[in-house]
């Protein structure tokens, strides 16, 4: 879970409010769980929820004050230890691309679920599933390539 | 047979491992006369290496107090819901194994902490003794009180045998096995059915406690923890409930008793 919340928000205490409020949420909830369904998919499926509420929230505001988004994202703690400067390309990729497309490579890709699960958790059908995953897959390659790109540009022309 | 038709769509649902068994001959051939499409597909293999690679460290981190302690790390009365839950939630906060090995290219890998180890052992013992016909045990169930003092004795801490009658299991009887240059105790238990489930208990020197994690390997899974001295797993192919109610149980009695 935390693995999914850091992928999806980039920002470690950002990151964990959302996954300590998706437990808090499952835990009033309880009743609601249909016995039978897997449990880490429902977390997951909650998690989700939180996640896609907090986007839209944060869009809206950003829409009406126009204040950059991501000012507090400048001083947060980094997701991700950056040891490895190949790690860190490739979490600064996932977070250009698309969120809706981001979910759905995470869940698929990284937290191995099948099309079928990660559908009904995002409440899609499995056809588009694919296809955002797909989709995020070419996004993530060129952002990558553009990436190594600008990186060849400045030692060429230092 | 007719040969059906690839594209790049193909290489998306074989790494997502959703191309049916069935096509995967045809696509390998396919993939083998397409340079172009092999060197896609190695470069989204690659991505995907690297992406569970940088997220890996996540798994490996400490989870933070205010996280384990909604999974549940100290059992309260309850529904069989919530026992779920506190498995479900330690399962996806505290998952090691499953992932962990899969993907992840080698240098990423770590050393395996001493605590996942321990749960491994169980599963190791579990799998061992759980399926022996004649000797499941060394001392059974009708020696229980030398079974208890004697393993209390060699594993160097105050063990008993937990009652786990209202999870509808009985015990079955004990036996001593190695844990490094430890030792550890094995307790065995069996439902009507026939399904065992096992508790292996360590000495635990760090006083740690550490709430509910889960280690799911070759077809079982153990919940494990440290409290009280105590290093335990409870390892099993039971449903999740079920074997969070028996942690549980044991949690309890083995603290209970070390008061009492």
């Amino acid at each position: 879970m935390r693995r999914y919340a850091r992928a999806l928000l980039h920002d470690l205490d950002a990151a964990d409010d959302l996954v300590q409020d998706s437990l808090e949420r499952a835990l009033t909830r309880l009743d609601n769980w249909r016995s039978g369904e897997n449990p880490r998919r429902w977390l997951f499926t909650i998690m989700h929820h939180l996640f896609v509420d907090q986007f839209r929230r944060s869009k809206r505001r950003a829409e009406t004050s126009l204040l950059p988004l991501d000012n507090s994202e400048a001083m947060a703690q980094p997701a991700v230890q950056f040891g490895h400067a190949a790690n860190g390309e490739v979490l600064n990729a996932l977070q250009k691309i698309g969120a809706d497309r981001r979910a759905a490579l995470l869940l698929v890709a990284v937290e191995g679920f099948s099309y079928a699960e990660a559908a009904q958790m995002l409440d899609i059908p499995a056809g588009t599933v694919m296809s955002r995953v797909s989709r995020g897959r070419e996004e993530l390659r060129s952002v990558m390539d553009d990436a190594s790109r600008r990186r060849a540009i400045r030692v060429v022309e230092p | 047979m007719i040969q059906r038709g690839y594209s790049e769509r193909d290489i998306h649902l074989a790494l997502d491992g959703e191309l049916p068994p069935d096509d995967l001959a045809g696509f390998e051939r396919w993939l083998a006369a397409n340079p172009d499409m092999q060197a896609l597909a190695q470069r989204y293999t690659q991505d995907r290496q690297q992406l569970v690679g940088a997220l890996e460290g996540i798994l490996a981190e400490p989870v933070p107090e205010r996280l384990s302690r909604l999974a549940g790390a100290k059992p309260r009365a309850g529904s069989d819901s919530r026992h779920l839950f506190r498995y479900a939630a330690a399962a996806a906060l505290f998952v090691a194994g499953g992932l962990a090995g899969y993907l992840v290219a080698p240098q990423f890998s770590s050393a395996t902490p001493p605590l996942v180890q321990m749960a491994d052992n169980a599963i190791d013992a579990h799998l061992i003794y759980s399926n022996e016909k004649l000797h499941v045990v060394e001392v059974g169930a009708d020696q229980r009180d030398h079974l208890q003092g004697w393993l209390s004795k060699r594993v160097g801490v105050k063990l008993i045998a937990p009652d786990l009658k209202n999870q509808g299991f009985e015990l079955v009887g004990g036996r001593l096995l190695p844990a490094g240059k430890k030792t550890a105790a094995q307790f065995m238990y069996q439902d009507a059915t026939g399904n065992r489930v096992s508790l292996y208990v360590t000495r635990d020197e760090t006083g740690a406690d550490t709430g509910y994690r889960v280690l799911e390997e070759r077809g079982a899974r153990a919940l494990y923890w440290l409290d009280g001295g105590y290093a335990c797993a409870v390892a099993g192919s039971t449903p999740e409930g079920t074997l969070s109610a028996i942690a549980d149980a044991t949690y309890k009695q083995l603290l209970e008793d070390q008061k009492g």
